[in-house]
């Protein structure tokens, strides 16, 4: 099947099979290798991108159901030189140790601060509760996503 | 996963002659069906995508008829509409608990109600609510009470070509207080061990549903009837805790022990009452 | 103001925020093949019959094997040759099943999808054994062995003997035992292992790996597959965390080497997440018998104790975990009397291995709560016995050598003076008091840990470090430690950039391939600071004379009269100087003389501490546990990365929490079969469920043998949680747990039986 969506703010044609999850599709098809795998069923949320402004477990869609939808990866997000206020945080506090969770983590953070660019403590946290990190504790990605909501605000 | 046939149909109707098929399912948010596929719990060789579909409507309520909750409407549209949270807040509570943020977004109501897991957050509030569920069939149209819409574990009362279009909810009458009470490990990403729904209108009616310690959820009736026009003291709701614990048949699995369960039926309806009472 | 102590940049983030930095399973080269593993359904048995015949024909299916294929090379499952921690009974695939969920075929195909449906098609006929799925019938007279030896015993017991036990037993007033039963959990990091695996023209083969252990995968696999070292290539870029689980070998790096030999396509090979649970490693179940007797002052006369951990199928660190874990008993609290027996027994059910706390996690949290029991028994403040109690300077320690300075009594002070705990419950850092008949019930609790930065004596380990300055000045580590994720990269780059005087930004770490970086043993042991940093500051500094001897001529100064600061290279005392590029950059169009040298470091080993404070809640109508703040208080010799090492500390406490109250992989204890084999059912702390950590760092025993006396501390924060929460509970409720986890149920149990 082809297909036509807009990736990263670019519109894209990728040949998918049915079967084949956006998260594959994304990685494979689309060589978007940012948006990782830790469960594959939407129990772990390191493969959140944003459809259409709302974050999901590209896990748990097919590729074929994103059809004429924006999708936004942590590719499109910013890059070295032109970082996006999150990403230059989690470099600042130490919101990253290992990276693998730091896409998804960074993608629903984005889709939080879109929506409540001030968010207390206790919201950030029920915002990530679906993002599980192994190494950090939480404590520096919730510090990190503070921070970068105060920046937002300037 | 394993491969299969994908479809997407543009009506009701084709939709429901696609699902004549052996092993097809019904797509609409995915976030358990594809669950299953993955880890093999059901052999899916055709995949029927609804969401093609227009005239499955959204979210929509009116004061004379209730609430209209269309087979599209997410988890997540549940938990932040304002006419929801103000009038029928167990089910934005139950919704607000499902998964995360990322699985409401995707997740759908009528996909919660149609999966029937025992242990399904919004199921206990729709059913103390009274909601009835609309199902399209190539024979026609019925309406069925959410009720009397599980048979067991994962098994509904749809035939084959059945779908639930949307599901009606009536509205809420005054001085009604409406809780869900979700029991588990952590504060999120949990299976329900244990679900309490109360609504409460004052002096009037009082509906318990307990999910997840039954094949399908279940409403406490001896609890209930013990409340049923009287005057709610504190001794009263212990003793109508334990007539829902009594009423409970949970099994033991590894998330918990059947005892346990009966005994948070007990905590978690002392509680939910408690607090309904307060909210009517 | 100098590098070292200051929180910089750490360069490989910018990669993970970004998305560009590359994990093994993100490695695609063309044409390659996806494999997958077909797992047993039953626990114990021997294979009668496998059939390939139809998943072989299948269409897309480009290879298949099974044990009649594969090379019957009994390996080291545990990559560590040469050292007590290792066992050798594993092999690629045999013709006996031990497990529940282990390996009994591998398939490589076009597509994932087909990889999976090809499975389906491959039929096994088992004779089923009876299972041995406890370390009671494993140990049972007459229980059939697992493995070709006599008995259930992975290795020969520990056995540990100082002082007199029985002299020690007779002078005490006070004598105390008890057994402390420990759970399964696993290390769950969010990277499943992944291999990819290609053979070039030349017979050479590369390996794309998520491993700490590059080294030793080289090692094994030419080893087992017959080749020489120079032609096997590990590489390892980012990895998605390890915690001391990737330091072994898993049936996948042969199956995937010889599927891609076979076909000559690269193959790749990565677990699903339920497979990190039936292939991965766990950390060992077991139980502790301890018994320990005290004077009435308080001090301990004589300790006993029988641990006993459960291997699982094969022995991977077993005897290691064991021995580190029965001999960390001998210390943290002082004791001339003791007498410590350890074994590790096999049974039919997953792995154990190599785990962050290394066997100390489970002993510590028996010799911890203990302390405290006879803290109440005794009448005497807990904190106060073990602050009593504490190792300290010139004791000897589990590795034998003497333990340096007081950082376990400066831990505990410092944090008994941090939450007021004379006044706990009352004072202000405390959430509030409530009241007697509030079903809600809080408590604060304290454990202690003391961990090596090494894995001597039972492993010799060495590392290796070359540096090297380039002509325009910068500088190049080159380090065999691999990267787990914790930003010890940059800390080495920081003590390069300390030792040699120039700028962080200057340093560069080149790691990850076999080919270039020299040998290393792996990361692990919480050395890679203290061993790889030690070993990197070396061959900085033979860098450094090599550049003064360079730049003396430049300034007409003897080399000792010069310092170098910034970047730049300035006679002492004076106002003369040259940066670095000058000095090194070439001249007259000829090249520079090459700067760099290599260094190498056998270590012994150093101790850090810590003291864990903690304040948890318990519903005593729900059972449900809630830990409400964390104070950990680490002495770590000196801090190379403040963030980092915080984030060590964080990390490992919400491992710990989840290791005492929630995760548990549960096998059915009648068939063996895995019953939480995801994250649904084995439950990890997640964000909501995380308390506020105030993270106390100090510096006041640095170990000479650590650069700039640093000291590890990636495992000292998941000992000491564990037995602070227990206590905490006891304090909260008044019911003693002596096991890990503690489910709502048994608290709910502990308090009916009060």
């Amino acid at each position: 099947m082809l297909l036509k969506l807009k990736l990263n703010g670019q519109a894209r044609e990728l040949a998918v099979e049915p079967y084949r999850s956006l998260l594959d599709v994304l990685r494979n098809e689309a060589g978007l290798t940012g948006t990782k795998k830790g469960c594959d069923v939407g129990d772990c949320g390191a493969c959140t991108v944003l459809v259409d402004g709302k974050p999901v477990n590209s896990c748990l869609m097919l590729g074929v159901e994103a059809r004429g939808c924006e999708v936004l990866t942590i590719e499109g997000l910013g890059a070295p030189g032109r970082l996006h206020a999150l990403q230059e945080s989690f470099v600042q506090h130490g919101g990253a140790q290992c990276g693998f969770c730091t896409p998804g983590m960074v993608m629903m953070a984005k889709a939080l601060l879109d929506e409540n660019p001030r968010p207390t403590e206790d919201e950030v946290r029920f915002a990530i509760a679906g993002n599980i990190c192994r190494c950090t504790g939480y404590t520096k990605i919730v510090e990190a996503i503070l921070h970068a909501s105060d920046r937002n605000q300037r | 996963m394993k491969r299969f046939e994908y479809f997407e149909p543009a009506t009701l109707a084709e939709a429901a002659g696609l699902m004549h098929a052996a092993n097809a399912q019904v797509l609409a948010g995915g976030t358990d069906l594809l669950v299953e596929i993955k880890e093999q719990l059901r052999r899916v060789e055709r995949v029927v995508n609804i969401k093609r579909i227009p005239e499955i409507g959204g979210l929509s309520y009116d004061a004379r008829e209730g609430l209209r909750i269309g087979a599209l409407v997410t988890a997540r549209e549940i938990e932040v509409s304002p006419v929801v949270q103000e009038k029928y807040a167990s089910l934005a509570q139950s919704a607000r608990e499902l998964g995360s943020i990322q699985v409401r977004n995707r997740a759908t109501i009528v996909g919660n109600v149609c999966r029937a897991s025992p242990s399904a957050d919004t199921l206990p509030p729709l059913i103390a609510d009274g909601a009835q569920v609309r199902i399209f069939g190539e024979r026609g149209e019925r309406v069925v009470a959410l009720e009397e819409f599980f048979t067991g574990p994962g098994r509904t009362v749809l035939g084959p070509g059945e779908l639930v279009t949307e599901i009606l909810v009536p509205p809420p009458a005054p001085r009604t207080g409406k809780v869900y009470i979700k029991h588990g490990r952590r504060k999120a990403m949990e299976l329900a061990t244990v679900g309490v729904a109360v609504s409460m209108t004052l002096s009037r009616d009082v509906r318990i549903v307990l999910g997840a310690v039954a094949p399908t959820p279940i409403r406490a009736r001896q609890a209930e009837g013990l409340l049923q026009g009287m005057k709610l003291t504190s001794e009263l709701i212990a003793k109508a805790a334990e007539a829902a614990e009594a009423e409970s048949r949970p099994i033991s699995n590894v998330r918990a022990s059947a005892g346990y369960r009966r005994d948070m039926v007990r905590v978690l309806t002392r509680r939910a009452l408690a607090q309904a009472v307060k909210c009517c | 103001m100098p590098v070292i102590g200051t929180s910089v940049k750490r360069p490989d983030v910018l990669g993970k925020v970004t998305g560009g930095a590359r994990y093994a399973g993100d490695f695609a080269p063309p044409g390659m093949l996806h494999a997958k593993i077909k797992r047993s359904t039953v626990a114990h048995a021997l294979i009668k019959k496998i059939d390939v015949e139809k998943a072989t024909a299948y269409p897309g299916v480009k290879a298949v094997l099974t044990h009649l294929d594969v090379p019957r090379v009994l390996h080291y499952g545990s990559p560590h040759p040469r050292s007590v921690s290792v066992t050798r009974d594993q092999y690629i695939l045999d013709r006996k099943v031990r497990y529940w969920g282990e390996g009994v075929a591998a398939v490589a195909a076009a597509s994932e999808e087909i990889a999976e449906e090809a499975l389906d098609l491959i039929e096994v006929e088992y004779d089923e054994l009876p299972a041995m799925l406890s370390v009671e019938q494993a140990l049972a007279p007459g229980a059939p062995p697992i493995h070709e030896r006599k008995d259930n015993l992975v290795a020969d017991p520990v056995l540990v003997r100082r002082g007199d036990v029985e002299r020690g037993f007779a002078e005490a007033d006070l004598v105390i035992e008890g057994t402390y039963e420990m759970g399964r959990p696993t290390p769950a990091y969010m990277e499943p292992n992944v291999c990819v695996c290609q053979w070039d023209d030349e017979d050479r083969l590369s390996v794309w790996i998520s491993t700490q252990t590059p080294f030793m995968v080289r090692g094994i696999l030419a080893e087992v597959l017959g080749v020489p070292l120079a032609k096997v290539r590990v590489l390892v870029d980012h990895m998605g965390g390890g915690f001391g689980a990737k330091q072994d070998l898993f049936q996948t790096e042969f199956l995937c080497a010889l599927l891609a030999r076979q076909t000559r396509r690269p193959v790749r090979l990565e677990f699903t997440r339920k497979e990190t649970f039936l292939g991965g490693r766990s950390r060992h179940p077991g139980s502790v018998w301890l018994r320990q007797g005290f004077r009435r002052d308080g001090s301990i006369t004589a300790r006993e104790a029988r641990v006993t951990f459960n291997s699982g199928a094969y022995g991977s660190h077993g005897p290691g975990v064991t021995a580190v874990g029965t001999t960390a008993l001998t210390s943290l609290y002082r004791c001339d009397n003791v007498h410590l027996e350890g074994r590790c027994v096999y049974t039919n059910t997953p792995i154990a291995g190599a785990y962050r706390g290394y066997g100390v996690v489970q002993t510590y949290y028996a010799l911890d709560i203990q302390m405290d029991e006879a803290a109440e028994k005794l009448g005497v403040d807990p904190a106060e016995l073990k602050l009593k109690n504490a190792v300290r300077e010139g004791d000897i320690a589990p590795s034998g050598h003497p333990i340096v300075g007081h950082g376990l009594e400066d831990c505990i002070r410092r944090g008994m003076q941090e939450v007021n705990w004379k006044n706990r419950g009352q004072s202000p850092i405390s959430t509030h008091r409530k009241s007697g008949s509030d079903p809600i019930k809080r408590g604060w609790g304290m454990g202690c840990e003391m961990h090596g930065s090494s894995a001597y004596p039972g492993i010799k380990e060495q590392g290796n470090a070359t540096v090297r300055m380039n002509e325009d000045g910068t500088v190049q580590l080159f380090t065999g430690t691999t990267g787990l994720g914790t930003g010890a990269h940059t800390a080495l780059a920081q003590i390069v950039a300390e030792e040699l005087g120039v700028r962080f930004e200057d340093v560069s770490v080149v790691h990850g391939d076999t080919d270039v970086v020299p040998w290393d043993i792996g990361a692990f042991a919480s050395h890679t600071t203290y061993m790889g940093g030690r070993v990197a500051q070396m061959a900085a500094a033979e860098v450094k004379k090599k550049l003064l001897g360079n730049a003396a001529g430049a300034l007409e100064a003897s080399a000792g009269d010069l310092e170098i600061r910034h970047g730049v290279i300035s006679v002492k005392g004076s106002d003369r100087g040259i940066s670095v590029k000058e000095a090194v950059s070439p001249k007259k169009g000829l090249p520079s003389a090459q700067l760099i040298a290599s260094a190498t470091y056998q270590p012994t080993k150093s101790y850090s501490f810590a003291a864990h404070f903690v304040e948890v809640q318990v519903d005593t109508e729900t059972g449900l546990i809630d830990v409400l703040q964390v104070i950990p208080v680490h002495e770590i010799g000196k801090v190379i990365h403040p963030v980092a090492a915080a984030g060590q500390i964080e990390g490992g406490i919400q491992q710990g929490i989840g290791h005492t109250l929630t995760e548990d992989h549960a096998v059915d204890p009648a068939t063996g079969r895995s019953l939480n084999a995801g994250f649904v059912d084995y439950k990890m702390p997640l964000s909501m469920d995380m308390p506020p950590i105030r993270t106390i760092l100090l510096e006041t025993a640095p170990d000479p043998g650590g650069p700039f006396g640093a000291k590890g501390v990636g495992e000292d924060p998941i000992i000491a949680i564990g037995p602070a929460i227990a206590n905490a509970v006891y304090a909260a409720i008044g019911v003693r747990f002596r096991h890990y986890p503690i489910t709502p149920e048994q608290v709910l149990e502990g308090l009916r039986g009060k």
